[in-house]
């Protein structure tokens, strides 16, 4: 008896040995990054060089419309829409963090709505109204911006040749990607941290005087938010409403055939933002913060990240197209981009436990 | 024997009844003043805390709740076109978003894309409702944007002008007046007309203050002032176009709209020019060379409007922040010796709905008595809109306006946004809180710091 007594005690001294807490929750160390560097790290590494990076590819596409303007040959239609895919990279990104001055002055409708009022469009160019930059920045959302630019450089279909673009047409376009280039400037001085009444300044300040952020876990909290909110916008909303319509005419960038590149640098931007990377600069982010403590949440993090990519890439045609020939492929995407989603919910969980201050 | 048992029967039961008691509310310190929209409170205090989705509903009305969002940020163009279509021919913007911004308040400009101000025009005079005369032409909004082809009815010209003035405690302070006109009409009006400027305001809650039982909204009416404590207290009773019959107004910025259908249906109507089952008419319809001439009526679709009618009913009300500070209790309390609440009621319970349960039964606080009162004349509009009139506005639901800085930044308060701050905005009142500004004129800065602090705990 006392050997069976001695024999149940040893066994469950080692089974519970062999009990180890949910990973999720295992407390590896203790945080070597503070939320202080991330949050400046977040500003002057992700955010700052990404607005920077789009206000020089908004220059570039400006300069690109101008010289087509000066000669109306194709190459330098090509090099203009070129430019146009371009600038669409570092704009994508930028959506991995849709909060602040983006937001508040609302420059993300003022310069990325579609889909583009053609009917509207076509009857301005039509008619003799002035097309000067002061006339292009009181028109409504849906007659400037990105998409417009991409409705004259592309034409429907994706097949415009230089010889189709009228005088008019021309004007409207120097007008339009001159009201790009100023909205974009206006966004990428919002945050410059030499600019008085920067949105830098009340990030990294946050819970210590900002008047946005209350708390630094109201900002990690926001930016977070920001992580899900784009996730949300790609598989339910993107991706989804021109499948469910069966409607190519609402996908967005529907003329250049970029959607699917758009969707994709949305998810990179999230990328960017959790793995504190920018071009070839990098930074402490939040992924410092999760593996300090929990390391297969980390590892979820990322690995999601990457199937979503991969997933995305899966969809091979353009994206117009593959609503009706590629299904499956956006299903699947999509699944996946929900379930970083929901990754993206224990991260959140991670901030409301692990930030306190 | 059946006498005595009889008897000791009737004696057990009177007992037993006597242990009997109604339901009482908890003593008030036992609720969580956090939860300002009782169980559909969202803890958040980010860009995104007027914008979350009820919680206990089902999984389909979160699917409509999600297309209603989506139909609230859908911007139309111009008709005809295969989706979204049916903007204008005069409108004041192209979505609902784009004047809700974040489902917050708007930027108190107009003319411009992002503009979120909005001017309602009328004559002297009630129509065949005992709501505001329409202008000729024009209707009672100004639609200051047009399609290609139509004219803008009107530009808005909005200045302000400077004034200073001081605390007791020497501190200065600056209320900025503003003067609105119109130039640039695309057809004359005869006479004089009126202009009352409209602010778009935050957008949640809704469904929670249509809730509330209408018989608590009018046990605080106190139209005659019967009390003598200096405020009034006043219902609406307005017109309703869809179930054609009064109602007690509970919506907008003079509560002249009674249910968020007739408030959603208004705005497709008179900001965007889209038509529906409920407003079926273009506001163009009749007017000089303004109509669109295309048979596209309505313009969305039933299902369309039902859903962002729901988005707007089932929008959680964010909660309030550092209750337990003691400079925010010190506030709370000044709230209340400055006569505050007197307009600004915190506490309503909705009424009971098994239909509906996430709605039921709600214990609230959203700091207004759903009624109108004279705000005084520097806050005056003077154009009646059905009972109100023109001195008198609805007492505006604090909760959330603590977040109006993190929602929409820079914030903007008040009916047409001419205050900047929350100071701002207690400085402009009188009429019936007159007696309140003066009270906060004379606190001390400290006292003064705490007040604005309870207020961003809202």
């Amino acid at each position: 008896m006392k050997q069976l007594l001695l024999f149940l005690t040893v066994g469950s001294l080692f089974w519970i040995a062999a009990c180890k807490p949910d990973k999720q929750n295992d407390i590896t160390t203790d945080i070597p990054v503070t939320e202080q560097q991330v949050l400046d790290d977040f500003a002057n590494v992700i955010v700052n060089p990404n607005y920077q990076d789009l206000q020089q590819k908004a220059n570039e596409l400006r300069l690109a419309v101008v010289t087509l303007n000066a000669s109306c040959i194709n190459s330098n239609l090509y090099a203009a829409q070129s430019a146009w895919r371009a600038i669409r990279v570092p704009w994508e990104q930028s959506e991995g963090f849709l909060f602040g001055p983006v937001e508040d002055y609302n420059y993300d409708p003022a310069t990325d709505s579609w889909p583009v009022n053609t009917i509207e469009l076509d009857s301005l160019i039509a008619s003799n109204n002035t097309l000067t930059l002061a006339d292009i920045d009181s028109l409504q959302d849906a007659l400037r911006g990105y998409h417009p630019i991409e409705y004259l450089l592309f034409g429907v279909g994706g097949s415009r040749d230089a010889s189709e673009l009228s005088v008019r047409k021309l004007q409207y376009l120097v007008s339009l990607t001159e009201n790009l280039y100023n909205v974009v400037t206006q966004l990428r001085n919002d945050w410059d941290p030499n600019q008085p009444n920067n949105f830098t300044a009340q990030l990294v300040t946050a819970g210590q005087g900002s008047v946005r952020f209350a708390t630094r876990k109201d900002a990690f909290l926001t930016i977070v938010g920001a992580m899900e909110h784009i996730c949300n916008e790609v598989a339910n909303a993107k991706m989804e409403d021109p499948l469910v319509a069966l409607d190519s005419s609402i996908v967005e960038s529907q003329y250049a055939h970029n959607a699917t590149s758009d969707f994709t640098n949305n998810i990179v931007g999230l990328q960017n933002v959790y793995m504190g990377t920018y071009g070839s600069g990098s930074g402490h982010c939040l992924h410092d913060l999760v593996v300090a403590k929990s390391t297969s949440l980390d590892n979820d993090i990322k690995s999601q990240i990457s199937i979503c990519i991969a997933g995305l890439l899966n969809i091979d045609t353009n994206y117009g197209l593959a609503i009706y020939t590629q299904q499956g492929q956006i299903f699947a995407a999509q699944q996946q981009i929900n379930i970083l989603h929901d990754k993206l919910d224990l991260l959140k969980q991670f901030v409301e436990t692990n930030i306190t201050d | 024997m059946n006498r005595i048992l009889i008897a000791s029967l009737i004696f057990v039961a009177i007992v037993a009844l006597s242990q009997c008691r109604k339901a009482e509310p908890f003593d008030e310190t036992q609720y969580d003043e956090r939860m300002s929209g009782g169980t559909q409170t969202a803890f958040d205090g980010t860009s995104h805390s007027f914008s979350h989705v009820f919680t206990g509903i089902s999984e389909y009305d979160v699917a409509l709740h999600g297309a209603g969002d989506a139909g609230f940020e859908q911007s139309f163009i111009t008709a005809p076109a295969t989706r979204n279509s049916g903007l204008g021919p005069a409108y004041n913007n192209v979505s609902c978003s784009n004047c809700h911004h974040n489902d917050g308040i708007g930027i108190p400009t107009a003319g411009d894309a992002q503009s979120s101000l909005l001017i309602r025009i009328s004559v002297p005079g009630i129509d065949g409702h005992g709501g505001a005369m329409p202008v000729p032409g024009y209707g009672t909004q100004v639609q200051d944007k047009a399609v290609f082809g139509k004219l803008p009815e009107a530009k808005v010209n909005i200045t302000y002008i400077n004034h200073s003035y001081s605390f007791a405690d020497g501190e200065t302070y600056e209320l900025r007046e503003p003067f609105y006109s119109l130039t640039e009409l695309y057809t004359p009006i005869n006479g004089n007309y009126m202009l009352s400027p409209r602010l778009a305001p935050p957008v949640f809650g809704l469904g929670l203050l249509e809730a509330i039982p209408e018989a608590d909204i009018i046990a605080l009416a106190d139209i005659s002032d019967a009390n003598h404590d200096g405020i009034s207290g006043k219902p609406n009773y307005v017109w309703n176009p869809y179930k054609e019959r009064k109602e007690l107004g509970r919506f907008g910025l003079k509560l002249n709209t009674s249910s968020i259908l007739v408030q959603v249906a208004a705005a497709y109507n008179n900001d965007i020019g889209i038509t529906s089952y409920v407003f079926k008419n273009e506001t163009s319809q009749g007017q000089p060379n303004q109509s669109d001439g295309i048979n596209d009526d309505p313009e969305i679709t039933d299902s369309i409007l039902n859903a962002v009618k729901f988005y707007m009913q089932t929008l959680q009300v964010p909660a309030r922040r550092n209750v337990t500070d003691a400079q925010v209790i010190k506030g709370k309390q000044i709230f209340k010796e400055a006569k505050c609440t007197s307009c600004h009621h915190a506490d309503f319970t909705t009424e009971v709905n098994v239909a509906f349960p996430a709605l039921s039964n709600q214990r609230i606080h959203p700091y207004t008595d759903m009624l109108l009162h004279d705000m005084g004349p520097g806050l005056a509009d003077n154009r009646p809109d059905f009972d109100a009139d023109g001195n008198e506005w609805r007492t505006s639901p604090l909760w959330g306006v603590g977040l109006f800085e993190a929602v929409n930044y820079p914030a903007y308060y008040l009916h047409d946004g001419r205050a900047r701050t929350l100071t701002e905005a207690i400085m402009w009142h009188g009429g019936e809180a007159q007696q309140s500004k003066e009270y906060v004129e004379q606190l001390s800065k400290a006292d003064r710091d705490a007040l604005i602090k309870f207020l961003r705990s809202l």
